[in-house]
């Protein structure tokens, strides 16, 4: 039978409707259990929330909180990929941010003109972060060194090196009190898209990538031999072992394509937004994208879900502070969230455990009813 | 009322009575309408098919559940059990199939786990605690040594432990779960000797059991259970196994028995020294051989193995479990790495292949451990189909899952193999255990494969579902599929098997004749007692 | 970097008046302020608390409102931006951004409100003609407690500890380290971090900053400079410990401190961030703003070192000199190390 965390971590599929009241009871309770906190701190919960959707539906907001989810999406994307798999990459957040920094350097050198420059910043924070990735994968298959606990400690390694590297003699400049990697020239820009009337803003052009990434996610895992794998191996080890899967190939290989997708992450800000990586590059975002993954259960869809509502909680902190409600209530309200998004799971799952053998009792007694009445 | 009138009262009431017992789950009827009367003093074995509602009936009657509808008489008295305690307070106690002992705790400490007795308040009183312990003991001739260390008692005697415990706590009522379901023969005829003279003693004993010819042999009566509902109460003296397995599925029954041979010359697998060390301890050197190995005092879990099996063959393993079985199977099927010796398949050398590629090869694995290696139980059964089949038709195309293909084959399985089941996209885990390993059976056997090794194929599968399973097995076999049977059901080790042999320690220690054997030689040739057949 | 006079005032005064988004601009009389952290916000004991007693002071001598939003942990470029537009779109001018982190957001938003007078600390970068760039030289008051910590220490070996190594944080070792060696070229001198970007816990964790002190102080040194933000409590915990010498930073740290440690504190490079912001605010409600950069260094009496405690009498007269003849432009201090 699959073990809570199997069910955690979405590698027991969830049909039907049930997989979609789950989340959605879950976010109204969160809902409640924020008004609570309100009205403990003594404020009127509707008239914040109310306020907190008229700012969200602003088409400024809007665009901010596609933007967030993009890289949200794609951090999530690159989580789930192990988790599909029983592997849990912690380290996505240093693969992404030591990724984006080489890459934001080669891009800054402007080795090639213009659009291949993207093409090429692009590739080179994937090889960095499936490169990284892999030192975790090597580890396991070689050493049996929990992935866990060396990505975790990859990630240390990680600020580390990305704190030596982004100093003036290496791949910094200094520029007033701030250093970064030399800009990317103008040319190497990713394009916006002008999608929400009404604002200037433009969506960032990775939003596009992110949809064929979660496409691809989508096929790869559910279509093809090497997905089929991958999750036989996340459902039960031992039956893929026997069934002939190449466990540490496995490892290896959705190692990699996770560090891959990890490189992604930082790509829609170092492209679309900042052009450098600096000190004030996104820092976290891996973390982020386990939240996402958890809540959206690796499923494609459900992350896309999940990172347009942190983008939505992320972007309103300020709202709230306008109205002189703390930003951690957002906090709070991710942490429930979460929370009673597993068990709402949890609670879905059991009853469609319960309802399955239900029915195939109820099938396959019907004509036993008679025989037995006659026996 | 006098004394003689209660005496007669006694003696003419059921220890036991079950009148018209329903329990309904959601939408499934577990129990419908069971009637069961057990005398005192007898050994009363209740019989039937797995999941046909013998375990519902046994936790209705130790509390852990309670009917809907009916009425549980103990010497008479009407009776309303609420947990197990309750139960236990009646003089109901059950031995469950699977001990609850700690095992670095003495025989004396299990047994009073839970119900110690108390000296000056605070202080276990195991002085009193052994004393009783010892009487029950010899009462009942049990042989059981308090102070022995249970980590240090073989199944049997852990066995007598259960029973003992049951009976400190006051039980005058034994239920027994599929006791012999753990146990070697000699082991059983030790079990049934201590029955006889628990029931003599005065004790009343429900024995649950799918295994007829033990029922036979100890019972007093039977009741069998079909679909829910008791079908037939019948007296052991009048009735074969045969009827009595027929009463169970309610039809007639096929038996194991393959006599015409369809053995051929020409050599499926050949499996020559084959060593595998117990790398538990620390590594040991690579390539070693077997005798080098013992030299250097490792221990061997296989211990150069050698045999083959021709086209048309099946051949049994037989052995106690834990004796180099499961390693065996593995070192065949390439998920575990061997010290020394080659397998090859049909002429090829497998020695150095992967998992993936001895299957491609044409074996097919039938595991032991269905749950654990056969399945993914939380995936449907089209994906299921394609587990161990991952890269032929009509599973995929290319590097594609070909999802109409494999559904369609899942179709043909659960149609050819009988799996009952709505549907082909219902969990794995929601099929019961018989239905399961039929899917299994039919997904092993697509693809005509050469070689076919079989783990335990009909353990913990009801007696319909193994016939069906012996029935596809000696149609492969005939077909000229080469067999590796590996079982712990004798009869059934005999009944299929051209050849066998014995396994103990990782050795081939003995061949054996099925054609002649019985289980009892059998048995104690698995032992090491004898010298085989 | 600033150690707030008010910086006990902890993070429950948040809420500071009533106004709100969508009352019309220049309803009050000294306008709407609208202040924007860097992450720690209020109550971080360290720069955005600075900006937070200026800001206090302002509202109190011009009856100006304020509405204080901070920053979070790991946000994009993009969040900032949203932030400093949803107060210039609520009708806040002038609106104060807090650290240079701000620096590209505020070149943005401030082109898209051109309206509206924006102020960054710490940050020459972003350049506008509504943007006032509040800058320091930290180096240059670095330089002379780095000279009051040369003739201090006995022992010839001082330390220096910074919570993050990022540039702005280097200016103040780079002061440092050029006035203790210009009193004493072959001085031993400790150069600690207690984080490295993007880790920015280093300016919040007193026990790293003990620990990390500690260390310097068992290899010899008898004076540790810190600049370690809300860290420095630890420093000189440890300080007062080994009975040696602490030299503060951003405010007068021989007030602010706990009283249990403030005696080790000989001085305090001060850094005037409390200043800057009132001065921005008072020069708008005078409407007199410039914009451009406003450098705070010695000659502007933006940076320097404080007395309190007399514990510096001695030598005051040396530090004096040096101060000058930086004034004059006799010494330049490298901002780099």
């Amino acid at each position: 039978m699959s073990t809570f965390l199997d069910r955690v971590f979405g590698r027991v599929g969830l049909g039907g409707v049930m997989a979609l009241v789950a989340p959605a009871l879950a976010v109204v309770f969160a809902g409640l259990v924020t008004s609570v906190v309100l009205l403990i701190a003594g404020h009127q919960p509707v008239e914040a929330f109310t306020s907190l959707v008229e700012y969200g539906a602003q088409p400024r907001v809007l665009v901010l909180i596609v933007n967030l989810a993009t890289t949200y999406f794609l951090s999530a994307v690159a989580v789930a990929v192990g988790f599909r798999m029983n592997l849990f990459n912690i380290g996505v957040d240093g693969q992404y941010r030591l990724a984006a920094l080489v890459a934001a350097a080669v891009g800054g050198a402007a080795l090639v003109p213009g659009p291949l420059n993207i093409v090429l910043v692009v590739l080179v924070a994937m090889l960095v972060g499936a490169l990284w990735a892999s030192i975790a994968a090597v580890l396991k298959v070689t050493r049996g060194v929990s992935e866990v606990i060396s990505t975790i400690m990859l990630n240390a390694i990680a600020t580390g090196l990305t704190g030596w590297l982004l100093t003036a003699d290496r791949l910094g400049v200094l520029s007033g009190n701030a250093i970064g990697t030399p800009p990317i020239p103008g040319d190497a820009h990713m394009p916006g898209m002008a999608l929400i009337p009404g604002t200037p803003m433009k969506i960032n052009g990775f939003l596009v990538v992110a949809i064929i990434v979660g496409v691809a996610y989508a096929v790869l895992l559910n279509r093809t031999r090497f997905g089929f794998n991958l999750r036989a191996t996340g459902r039960s080890e031992p039956a893929a072992v026997a069934s002939g899967v190449n466990v540490k190939r496995m490892v290896v290989a959705a190692m990699v394509i996770s560090g891959a997708s990890a490189g992604l992450i930082g790509m829609p800000e170092l492209l679309g937004s900042s052009f450098e990586y600096s000190l004030n590059f996104p820092t976290g975002l891996g973390f982020t994208g386990i939240a996402i993954a958890l809540l959206g259960r690796n499923n494609a869809v459900g992350m896309a879900v999940g990172a347009l509502l942190w983008g939505f909680l992320d972007s309103s902190s300020d709202a709230l502070q306008l109205m002189d409600i703390s930003k951690e209530l957002v906090d709070i309200m991710k942490g429930v969230i979460v929370l009673s998004v597993i068990i709402a799971y949890e609670l879905v799952h059991r009853y469609r455990v319960v309802a399955a053998q239900r029915k195939v009792s109820r099938e396959l007694a019907a004509p036993a009813e008679t025989e037995g009445a006659a026996a | 009322m006098g004394e003689a009138a209660i005496t007669t009262a006694i003696a003419t009431e059921p220890a036991v009575e079950l009148k018209g017992i329903t329990k309904r789950f959601p939408g499934v009827v577990a129990n419908r309408d069971i009637c069961l009367s057990v005398a005192k003093g007898h050994i009363h074995a209740v019989v039937g098919e797995n999941g046909a509602g013998k375990s519902t009936l046994m936790k209705i009657l130790y509390g852990m559940q309670r009917p809907d509808e009916g009425e549980i008489r103990i010497d008479g008295a009407v009776v309303n059990f609420h947990t197990p305690g309750d139960a236990i307070v009646a003089g109901i106690g059950m031995v469950h199939q699977h001990f609850m002992l700690a095992d670095n705790f003495t025989v004396l400490e299990n047994v009073i786990l839970g119900s110690e007795p108390r000296k000056g308040g605070l202080a276990v009183d195991f002085a009193a605690a052994r004393k009783k312990i010892k009487e029950i003991s010899d009462a009942y001739g049990l042989g059981v040594e308090p102070d022995a260390l249970v980590e240090d008692l073989g199944v049997g005697d852990r066995q007598r432990v259960e029973i003992l415990k049951v009976l400190y706590r006051g039980a005058r009522i034994l239920i027994l779960d599929e006791p012999t379901a753990v146990l070697v023969p000699h082991e059983v005829d030790e079990l049934f000797d201590n029955l006889r003279v628990l029931v003599r003693e005065g004790l009343t004993i429900l024995f649950i059991s799918h295994k007829l010819d033990e029922v036979l042999k100890v019972a007093d009566a039977i009741t069998v259970i079909r679909r829910g509902t008791t079908v037939a109460s019948v007296d052991p003296h009048e009735v074969t196994a045969r009827k009595l397995a027929e009463l169970m599925v309610g039809s007639e029954l096929p038996s194991p028995e393959t006599r015409e041979s369809t053995v051929t010359d020409v050599v499926t697998l050949e499996v020559s020294g084959l060593t595998m060390a117990d790398t538990g301890a620390g590594p040991v050197a690579k390539g070693a051989s077997a005798d080098e190995l013992r030299a250097a005092g490792v221990r061997l879990l296989l211990d150069d193995i050698s045999f083959t099996i021709h086209k048309g063959e099946v051949l049994g393993i037989a052995g106690v479990e834990g004796n180099g079985q499961a390693e065996l199977v593995e070192a065949i099927m390439g998920m575990r790495a061997i010290n020394a010796g080659t397998v090859s398949l049909a002429g090829a050398d497998i020695t150095g292949w992967s998992t993936l590629k001895r299957r491609e090869g044409g074996i097919g694995f039938i595991p032991e451990d269905r749950h654990r290696h056969g399945l993914l139980l939380e995936a449907p059964l089209w994906e299921n189909r394609i587990l161990g089949h991952q890269t032929r038709e009509p599973n995929v195309k290319g590097i594609w899952i070909d999802r109409a293909g494999a559904r369609k084959d899942t179709q043909r399985i659960v149609e050819e193999y009988d799996v009952r089941t709505p549907g082909i996209d219902v969990d794995a885990a929601a099929l019961s255990g018989g239905n399961q390993q039929k899917l299994i059976v039919g997904r092993e056997m697509s693809g005509e494969p050469a070689l076919l090794i079989a783990s335990h194929p009909t353990r913990g599968v009801d007696v319909g579902a193994q016939a069906a399973i012996w029935d596809h097995l000696r149609n492969a076999r005939a077909a000229g599929l080469a067999v590796l049977l590996i079982s712990a059901d004798l009869d059934e080790l005999i009944g299929l098997s051209d050849s066998l042999k014995v396994i103990l320690r990782g050795r081939i220690v003995a061949d054996v004749d099925p054609g002649s054997v019985t289980p009892e030689q059998l048995g104690s040739a698995m032992t090491g007692a004898g010298e085989g057949a | 970097m600033l150690m707030a006079a008010a910086a006990c005032g902890g993070s429950d005064d948040k809420a500071e008046t009533g106004a709100s988004a969508s009352s019309d601009a220049g309803a009050t009389k000294g306008g709407k302020v609208g202040l924007a952290y860097d992450i720690g916000g209020r109550g971080d004991q360290s720069f955005n608390d600075a900006a937070a007693v200026g800001l206090d002071k302002a509202k109190g001598e011009f009856g100006m409102e304020a509405k204080e939003l901070e920053a979070s942990p790991g946000e994009t470029d993009a969040q900032k931006e949203e932030r400093l537009r949803l107060l210039a779109s609520g009708g806040f001018n002038p609106i104060v951004a807090v650290g240079f982190a701000y620096s590209g957001s505020v070149k943005k938003v401030a082109a898209e409100f051109p309206d509206v007078k924006f102020a960054i600390v710490d940050d020459a970068d972003a350049t506008g003609p509504n943007i006032s760039n509040l800058v320091f030289a930290e180096e240059q008051g670095s330089y002379l407690v780095g000279a009051a910590a040369a003739l201090k220490s006995q022992k010839g070996n001082v330390g220096f500890i910074g919570g993050v190594k990022v540039p702005l944080i280097q200016k103040f070792e780079a002061g440092y380290v050029a006035g203790a060696k210009a009193v004493k070229p072959d001085i031993k001198i400790q150069v600690k971090y207690l984080s490295e970007p993007p880790e920015f816990t280093g300016f919040n964790d007193p026990a790293k900053g003990k620990t990390t002190a500690q260390g310097m102080l068992d290899a010899g040194a008898d004076v540790v400079y810190q600049a370690a933000g809300g860290s420095g409590g630890g420093v000189f915990e440890a300080v007062k410990g080994a009975n040696a010498m602490a030299i503060g930073v951003d405010s007068d740290q021989a007030l602010t401190a706990d009283k249990a440690v403030s005696d080790v504190i000989i001085t305090s490079m001060l850094k005037k961030v409390d200043v800057a912001v009132y001065d921005f605010l008072k020069n708008y409600t005078a409407n007199s703003l410039k914009g451009g950069e406003t450098r705070y260094d010695l000659k502007a009496g933006g940076v320097d070192f404080s007395t309190t405690g007399g514990k510096v009498d001695d030598i005051k007269s040396q530090l004096d000199e040096y101060k000058n003849k930086i004034i004059s432009g006799e010494i330049t201090v490298s901002q780099t190390p």
